[in-house]
């Protein structure tokens, strides 16, 4: 009689802890870059290289990765949402490191200016070569590091 | 002589300012998706959407970073990457077409006019054409341009497993919306 008490028991925990799991997968959100660890780092001019070089190669090793990029900020962009990118690079080329940062990290810029040295963490989405625009690698859901 | 020349110079000047002025972009377009189905509505945003117009030819372009659509659930997110969309081997979708009706919309006017798009959309590797119509706000020397159109998964070969069926719309909308600006 103990013995099957046990079991229903230990059958109705298993079932509930299961049940909670499934929920919590479910309902999970994407992780806040802020507390999340960079796979690699960057200059931006060595981030854009990796991609002109060979954007195939580039995207296998970096697509979804967390990429921590240092360089100079050219240009502080708003789009009609009031979200801000941040674009990095060197001031004479045409190719840029843009940072589309997350949403609950707008505030993370009021201090920056342009033409000063950032440090910006975010998860890689890819490669945009445009000879006319010219060519970004792209960060998503950006935080600014300290 | 000095006269033609200096004549020629100032017409190719202006030549390359007109030019200058005919193409608008923008680098941080948006597109929204939207799926709705019995069992629950998903929607996805996309803030990095490259668009060009060149007002003079009415050609269009948007090029869009699957893997940079945020879901409100990070399990969503992962199934669109991984399992439909394969965005690692299919990191872009890339709409080229053209303003049909371009010679009615006058560019250099403020105000709201229709514009009726036709081209192809690739996604997933697979190429559709794809029509729609659109409004384009001048104001000033900004575009402001939206579009809404429908997409049939099965068209692009995105197939959504059977078990969650009841999950995703087999026709998701999309909405394109970007404020262009006057490529220097």
């Amino acid at each position: 009689m103990k013995k099957k008490k046990i079991i229903i028991l230990s059958i109705i925990i298993l079932a509930l802890s299961g049940g909670l799991y499934a929920y919590m997968e479910f309902n999970r959100k994407v992780k806040d870059l802020s507390r999340v660890r960079a796979d690699v780092k960057f200059k931006s001019g060595e981030l854009i290289q990796e991609f002109e070089k060979d954007e195939k190669a580039a995207n296998a090793l970096y697509l979804d990765k967390i990429i921590s990029v240092q360089g100079q900020l050219k240009a502080i962009e708003k789009d009609l949402a009031n979200n801000y990118s941040l674009v990095l690079g060197d001031a004479a080329s045409m190719s840029s490191v843009r940072c589309s940062m997350d949403a609950d990290h707008q505030d993370d810029i009021q201090h920056l200016k342009e033409g000063v040295y950032v440090s910006v963490k975010g998860a890689c989405t890819g490669f945009n070569a445009d000879e006319l625009l010219g060519s970004d690698v792209i960060l998503n859901r950006c935080v600014i590091q300290d | 002589m000095k006269r033609i020349m200096l004549l020629i110079v100032i017409m190719m000047t202006l030549q390359q300012f007109v030019n200058a002025q005919t193409k608008y972009f923008t680098k941080n377009g948006k597109i929204t998706f939207f799926s709705k189905a019995s069992l629950e509505n998903i929607e996805a945003l996309n803030k990095s959407v490259t668009a060009v117009l060149d007002t003079k030819s009415g050609n269009i372009q948007f090029a869009v970073l699957m893997k940079g659509f945020e879901f409100e659930k990070a399990l969503m997110q992962e199934h669109f990457n991984e399992n439909y969309l394969e965005s690692h081997k299919y990191p872009k979708a890339i709409f080229k077409g053209e303003v049909l009706n371009n010679s009615s919309i006058d560019y250099a006017k403020n105000g709201t006019y229709k514009a009726k798009v036709k081209g192809t959309l690739t996604i997933h590797g697979e190429s559709q054409p794809v029509e729609t119509e659109g409004n384009i706000v001048v104001n000033g020397n900004q575009l402001k341009t939206d579009a809404n159109f429908t997409v049939a998964l099965a068209d692009y070969k995105i197939t959504i497993p059977k078990i969650v069926k009841n999950n995703i719309a087999k026709v998701v909308s999309i909405q394109v919306a970007c404020l262009l600006e006057p490529l220097q």
